[in-house]
């Protein structure tokens, strides 16, 4: 379970709100998290897993205060990035996933084995030892998901994974998540995906702006963005 | 562009099976030799090895090519110098050294893989290991030679992007969207990094192995075999939810076989 107690982010050097003291609790399977451009909400999923920290009050992951135990936080909760290429440090596929399983396994050959029996899992045998560079979007973000799912999370953080790749990717990709046995939080500019969750949050202007049912955030969103309501407070 | 990083390739051949230490020393060993020796003869036999050893790691053609074509262009120019002056042998001495270095230099990249050379810098870093964990060393290894075609491409997506707007001419143009994206990378990077808490695996390593009372095994001994560690962590009730490496990938699989575009492991978005 994830809990936000009044967690708040301002901006170090102007002070600037970036988002309000928020309170959450966040159990269900699959979350999913909408709105504009610059609400808030990559800084609201990121602060899950302590890539920023709360200005004031406190998150939670699992009884974990994320501020003290980031380390342990991030073994629990496992992050994809929107662009893959930021995410992938080696520079082959096979040694990508070698690098994540540092962690847990200790032999070489071992290790090898175990990221080319996951490449090959995902699809990716022919191209274990292909440039990183030379994979296209869909690959490598493949390729970014096996990296985080080599060390077992039980949260995964998706920060809008589909939104640079086409649609075959795009609906390949969003199933793949959907069907994974962790809890997922999914930001995304992708209706459709949002409304398959289970809960959804609207955050627009540093500030959770609707808390609840897929359907009708989705609606209250396209209203907001035509300007056909205001924020209200959540549900 | 052609990225040096991808020079590497699975092979079988001699120099494949080296460990990296020895290709390492190798080429630390001829380096030195070639510029203590002034011999034209003994430079051109060291070339020629060099050459060969290049050759028999089967390397991709079109990027050795490449490699070796810049190099001739450099060597060409310096060995001019000395002709221009009369120095023959000296002229013969140079260019063979810088070519020999090289083609040695491509040899050890074709034939070792990035985890191999990241495994022996932390090797190589053990006894420093007091001011920094050899892992954080290897990966700022990784990291340096990651970063280079990252720079490339975005300057050159940069030098498009004058060119649209018609400031072929200008520097600014091209130098300072280079310069703030690669620091939006890098950022990125160091954000994936945290994400995958891969640096901080060293550091808690380091700080177990100093937490071990003296006469005990350190953390990781006392883990014993790979993959020990795996598995519901300390103060962590797993939750019925948490899966396996192999269920994750298991239902990869699954996906990649049902669902997944007609050949992704080819198709180009």
């Amino acid at each position: 379970m994830i809990e936000f107690k009044d967690a708040a982010v301002v901006a170090p050097d102007s002070g600037v709100p970036i988002l309000e003291p928020t309170s959450l609790r966040l159990t269900e399977r699959h979350i999913s998290i909408i709105g504009a451009n610059g609400g808030g909400k990559s800084t609201l999923v990121r602060l899950i897993n302590g890539l920023v920290l709360p200005s004031e009050g406190s998150v939670e992951v699992e009884g974990l205060d994320v501020a003290r135990h980031g380390p342990k936080v991030r073994r629990i909760v496992g992050f994809l990035f929107t662009d893959p290429s930021a995410q992938l440090i080696m520079p082959t596929a096979i040694e990508d996933v070698m690098l994540s399983l540092r962690r847990t396994i200790d032999k070489k050959d071992e290790r090898a084995d175990a990221a080319l029996a996951a490449l090959e899992e995902i699809g990716l045998g022919d191209r274990a030892d292909v440039s990183v560079n030379a994979l296209s979007g869909g690959q490598r973000q493949l390729l970014a998901l096996a990296g985080v799912l080599a060390v077992t999370p039980r949260i995964l953080i998706a920060d809008e994974p589909t939104t640079l790749l086409d649609l075959r990717w795009r609906a390949h990709v969003g199933s793949l998540l959907r069907s994974l046995p962790v809890q997922l939080i999914e930001v995304t500019h992708d209706l459709d995906s949002a409304a398959r969750a289970e809960r959804t949050l609207v955050i627009d202007d540093g500030g959770v702006a609707f808390d609840g049912s897929p359907i009708e955030a989705v609606a209250f969103y396209r209203d907001l963005m035509f300007g056909r309501v205001s924020r209200r407070p959540s549900a | 562009m052609i990225s040096m990083l991808g020079l590497y390739r699975p092979r079988s051949t001699p120099l494949h099976a080296a460990p990296a230490w020895f290709k390492v020393l190798l080429l630390v060993t001829l380096a030195i030799t070639t510029v203590l020796v002034s011999d034209p003869v003994t430079s051109v036999g060291i070339m020629c090895a060099c050459v060969l050893l290049l050759a028999s790691t089967e390397p991709p053609a079109k990027a050795t090519l490449y490699a070796m074509l810049g190099t001739l262009a450099v060597a060409g120019l310096s060995s001019g110098l000395h002709v221009w002056r009369g120095d023959y042998a000296r002229a013969i001495d140079v260019a063979a050294d810088l070519i020999g270095i090289v083609a040695l230099a491509l040899a050890v990249t074709c034939s070792t893989s990035m985890a191999a050379m990241l495994d022996f810098v932390s090797a190589v870093a053990r006894p420093i290991r007091f001011l920094l964990p050899p892992e954080t060393l290897g990966l700022m290894f990784a990291l340096m030679l990651r970063a280079l075609p990252e720079v490339a491409r975005l300057y050159l997506e940069s030098r498009m992007a004058a060119r649209a707007r018609g400031l072929d001419r200008s520097v600014r143009a091209v130098v300072f969207p280079t310069t703030t994206r690669s620091v939006g990378f890098a950022l990125q990077l160091g954000q994936a990094l945290h994400a995958r808490g891969i640096a901080e695996e060293a550091r808690e390593r380091r700080r177990s192995r100093r937490a071990a009372p003296p006469g005990q095994p350190s953390r990781r001994r006392r883990r014993g075999r790979a993959g020990a560690a795996v598995g519901p962590r300390e103060g962590v009730v797993p939750p019925a939810s948490s899966m396996s490496r192999e269920d994750a990938f298991a239902l990869l699989a699954g996906h990649a076989s049902d669902a997944r575009p007609r050949d992704p492991a080819r198709s180009q978005p």
